[in-house]
């Protein structure tokens, strides 16, 4: 009897455990109340997010669509959303970070609805957006803003030593020499990281150079330009950076110039603003300057931020209705661009000359007039086998080789199998 | 059984033997702690020195982590899911290791070698295709997926660990208390597990360990504030594009080790000295 | 010898004695006990761990159909010179971090078994980088190498060790991998330590006395008594932390994302880099699972030897 009982008892809680593990999962039932869950990126200003908590809350009483916003480190996005897709399960919305459309583009929305009514309103997209956003004549993710590399300099210093803004890479070569000898050198990354390929990118480009053509399949590294490069790169090694460089990660330049040893680094305004948020003694001398030129132009490394929205979501509609309501009502966008400190800018053609910009002088040379914006792997459209090069850190490790002692032949010829290897893969 | 007196010169050289390791394993683990205290202004300048606080120590970065974020949340989650998840490894490891170390049935060859296998292929690429199974659990967002998930990279070490530790216990103790009338059960639960107990101990610190600091499944498991542990919080909360908020993250960092250090400290050290004072014979 | 006493339970009703009987029975208690790891494997590993075998031998990538390929993936990343790079890498970092953690792990267990004063403090000390978050101890040695603000450097050259400014220690080849392995002993020397510990602590005092008995002086006793029992702890661990440090990530990736020029690329990095950022799961997962055979064979192997020390 006794035994009984308490074997029943032992199997009710078992099951009754069970259960409500179980429940906890399956979703209540909904009736009127639709609800949609965005996935976004941790905004370098947290003033930012919170903006974009309080528009949620504001969305949610003006349309009865609830929405759950959950942040997530740019580093850990790979992986998250690859299981998101893997499961085909997980939020509605997410953002989708330079050239992600392009390697999730059977998961995503076809959104060109959406933006073609944010086109109406605020003229074309740039350029940059629609390299990364539209694949193959189809936009699976809305643009929402983008931030850019600029120069970075301590103006400061350069009053002192009566230094000319440099407007080329050569010039900024003559000035990073005086700089060195002042103990303030010039700070480019050429490592494993991100940050290395977008100053790469933009001295390759304004040499006339690229990594793959337009057609993204051949390889055009091994050229003239590529070895103007690298020996620009060596002589800024050799007279005008540290050796560090060769270890630094995306903060270092940043942290650089905020602690006040570099003179010149090649940044988003993140390195300004963490400078003056943290009440750095520097944070008066930093400004920033148009980005510089070369031969072939003026270009400069552009990282956009899209929102798309996954195919598996049972909410497309009321999630097209949030990315309306955030950026399609001018009041709204407006709000949002001004709470990131002009760190994150609209991309809409006339857009351009936002009201934030005037919110501190230093950020008078975002303005960025004549600059020609692209993403990673420009000319070539960002492909995978594009996109895996550039994950490769080929280029970086290129010029890593060519300054610590291969020969720039020898560096050039290896950048080149290993990108022909990962083109007919 | 007596403890040998040991000359105080002898004492003195193992002493300073442990220092270098006690160096090795401090040292990070202070100058971690002292950049938590550290104004941003001394701890940014270049010249100032690491090893000091010269400008005086803060809390504004404990402040920060504890009353700004959500980390008090995180570490509720961490502890709950890793105290629940630890207790069913090692439960259902000693069993698991008492059958493969003690009973003779089909199979106990293949199964034991077998476990061990789990750990060929990492987490780090499991973690995509058990998305889909705890999506299909219904446990997605949920920290209960942790729970589930995490047994399957700890219960294999903490039975093997265990089986080792069983067979040191000598098969005749065991036989002498079921001959006086105890069943398997009673003699596994006051013979043998008694003896093993620093096995024990070890099963539960490296269980509990790895389920402290696993990230990749939390991170793609979980996405709501409410739900994620305390790792995948600081990091998604102060590293924010390229800019890293050091202060508050070495304050993540001392916080999430120094209460558990002193939860072990006291665990360990009641179990494995009673061990050493009365020797079993 | 008999330890302690047992009491033996009153005599059950004729239905308890039949089901103590059952429990008894090796034939099924056996089979019960391993049930319940059985189930959480077959349910929770098996089919994560086939797919995880399936994505290595296909095309797979994410979100898109995929196709068998056989063992095409692992072919043609011999041909890839960061794959290349990458295995030796692997080998290397395993190699001397197993071995650092193998001699020092035992030096310490040594010393930790003596009596000693401020015990609790010292084996508090010594569990702390075991027990700190591993994602945050990892940022926390960044900052330690980091170029700008190193403290690894600045002790060096006041310890007169080192000429200003120090070694690159994350820029230049020799020195990142000694840097990653470094950290890795760190945050594994406790784990050896105190497991090794354990064992030193289940050792009979009387195996001990005996042999000094017959006149065997500390080395001889550690070889001869020592060594041979804790031979099966050595082995589970060693072979643990063998498949552990093959497979890391953090460190690595924290540290120098597998730079510079690849020099300390991981298995794990580099299949981070190729599966997930670039979308290749097939290849991502063929990294990951290149040393699959190998290692289940030495698994197997060691397994076999550690199951047939029987006491």
């Amino acid at each position: 009897m006794e035994r009984s009982s308490r074997r029943d008892f032992l199997a009710t809680t078992a099951l009754t455990g069970l259960a409500g593990i179980l429940a906890t999962g399956i979703p209540p039932a909904r009736g009127q109340q639709r609800e949609i869950s965005y996935l976004c990126w941790n905004n370098f200003a947290p003033a930012s997010d919170r903006k974009l908590a309080a528009i949620g809350q504001r969305f949610t009483k003006d349309t009865g669509i609830k929405i759950k916003i959950d942040h997530i480190a740019h580093a850990q996005q790979a992986a998250k959303y690859a299981s998101e897709v893997q499961s085909q399960a997980g939020h509605d919305l997410v953002e989708m970070r330079m050239h992600f459309p392009w390697l999730y583009e059977t998961q995503l929305v076809d959104v060109s609805d959406v933006v073609a009514d944010l086109e109406r309103q605020y003229g074309k997209a740039l350029s940059s957006a629609y390299e990364t956003a539209q694949v193959k004549g189809v936009w699976r993710a809305v643009p929402q803003y983008h931030l850019f590399f600029v120069a970075t300099y301590r103006e400061d210093l350069f009053k002192k030593a009566s230094l000319k803004i440099p407007d080329t890479w050569e010039e900024l070569y003559t000035v990073g020499k005086e700089l060195k000898k002042m103990g303030h050198p010039v700070g480019i990354p050429i490592s494993q990281n991100y940050d290395s390929i977008s100053t790469a990118g933009p001295v390759l480009w304004s040499l006339g150079g690229m990594e793959i053509d337009r057609d993204g399949k051949t390889v055009r590294i091994n050229s003239p330009a590529t070895e103007q490069m690298i020996e620009w790169y060596k002589k800024m090694y050799r007279d005008c950076m540290e050796p560090e460089v060769l270890s630094w990660t995306d903060s270092s330049n940043n942290d650089s110039i905020a602690a006040g040893k570099a003179g010149w680094i090649h940044n988003p305004v993140s390195a300004y603003l963490t400078a003056r948020n943290r009440k750095m003694v520097t944070a008066d001398g930093i400004n920033h300057h148009r980005s510089l030129a070369g031969p072939a132009g003026r270009h400069e490394t552009d990282v956009p931020r899209h929102i798309g929205i996954w195919k598996f979501s049972k909410n497309v509609e009321p999630a097209k209705e949030w990315i309306r309501y955030l950026l399609g009502k001018r009041e709204v966008y407006d709000e949002y661009i001004m709470s990131g400190d002009a760190f994150l800018l609209p991309v809409y053609d006339r857009l351009q000359d936002h009201p934030v910009l005037k919110t501190d002088p230093k950020f008078a040379a975002l303005k960025a007039e004549g600059v020609q914006f692209h993403c990673y792997g420009w000319p070539a459209p960002p492909s995978d086998k594009v996109q895996r090069i550039t994950n490769e850190f080929i280029l970086p490790n290129m010029i890593a080789k060519a300054v610590t002692g291969t020969p720039t032949k020898e560096a050039v010829a290896w950048a080149e199998k290993e990108m022909k290897r990962i083109i007919s893969e | 059984m007596a403890v040998k007196r040991q000359p105080l010169l002898r004492k003195i050289v193992l002493h300073v033997a442990l220092l270098p390791f006690l160096v090795f394993a401090l040292f990070p683990f202070y100058h971690m702690t002292l950049t938590s205290l550290k104004t941003d202004r001394e701890l940014y300048d270049r010249g100032a020195v690491p090893l000091l606080i010269r400008e005086g120590p803060t809390l504004e970065h404990y402040k920060k982590l504890v009353w700004e974020t959500a980390f008090l949340t995180w570490t509720k989650n961490s502890l709950l899911v890793t105290g629940i998840a630890t207790f069913a490894s090692v439960v259902i490891g000693t069993i698991a290791a008492y059958a493969l170390a003690r009973l003779k049935f089909p199979g106990v060859g293949p199964f034991g070698t077998g476990i061990f296998v789990t750990y060929l292929v990492p987490t780090s690429l499991l973690f995509l295709p058990l998305a889909q199974v705890v999506h299909w659990i219904g446990l997605a967002d949920s920290k209960w997926a942790l729970v589930v998930t995490y047994p399957t990279f700890l219960v294999p070490f903490c039975t093997w660990l265990l089986m080792g530790y069983f067979r040191t216990v000598p098969r005749e103790v065991e036989e002498c208390a079921m001959v006086d009338g105890a069943t398997r059960l009673q003699a596994l639960a006051r013979i043998v597990l008694p003896m093993a107990v620093p096995g024990l101990v070890c099963a539960v610190l490296f269980a509990f360990t790895l389920s402290w600091n696993e990230f990749i499944y939390a991170l793609t498991f979980l996405s709501s504030s409410e739900e994620i542990t305390a790792s995948v919080g600081v990091t998604q909360e102060l590293i924010r594009g390229d800019i890293y908020f050091w202060g508050s993250l070495m304050a993540g960092a001392v916080l999430g080790s120094v209460p558990i250090v002193i939860l072990y400290v006291f665990f360990l050290d009641y179990y494995v000295s009673g061990l050493t004072a009365g020797a079993v014979k | 010898m008999a330890v302690g006493s047992l009491r033996v339970g009153p005599v059950a009703g004729r239905r308890g004695l039949r089901v103590r009987e059952l429990l008894d029975h090796e034939r099924f208690l056996g089979p019960a006990f391993v049930t319940p790891a059985l189930l959480l494997i077959a349910l929770l590993v098996a089919y994560p761990f086939c797919m995880a075998v399936y994505f290595a031998l296909s095309n797979a990538f994410i979100g898109r159909p995929s196709q068998f390929v056989g063992l095409r993936n692992f072919i043609a990343l011999w041909e890839s010179d960061s794959f290349r790079q990458t295995f030796q890498n692997a080998f290397v970092f395993t190699g001397i971090a197993v071995l650092f953690k193998l001699v020092l792990g035992m030096a310490l267990a040594l010393l930790l078994n003596e009596q000693l004063w401020f015990k609790r403090l010292i084996r508090g000390t010594v569990l702390l980088p075991w027990v700190i978050p591993t994602a945050l101890s990892t940022l926390g040695w960044w900052w330690m190498f980091n170029s700008l603000y190193s403290v690894v450097n600045w002790t060096g050259i006041n310890l007169g060790l080192m000429d200003p400014p120090g070694p690159n220690w994350l820029g230049q080849k020799y020195y990142a991998m000694a840097a990653v392995i470094a950290v890795n002993v760190w945050r594994g020397l406790p784990f050896f330590a105190i497991t090794i510990l354990a064992g030193l602590v289940s050792i009979p005092r009387e195996l001990y006395e005996a042999a000094e008995a017959d006149g065997a002086g500390a080395p001889a006793r550690f070889w001869h008594v020592t060594l041979p029992l804790l031979k099966p702890v050595l082995a589970i661990v060693v072979l643990f932390s063998t498949i552990f440090t093959f497979s890391d990530f953090n460190i690595v990736y924290v540290l120098t994302h597998g730079g510079p020029i690849n020099s300390t690329h991981l298995f794990a990095t580099l299949s981070r880099q190729v599966g997930l950022e670039s979308g290749q799961i097939g290849q991502g997962a063929a990294i990951s699972l290149y040393l699959f055979p190998v290692l289940a064979v030495v698994v197997w192997v060691q397994l076999n030897f550690v199951r047939r020390q029987q006491y």
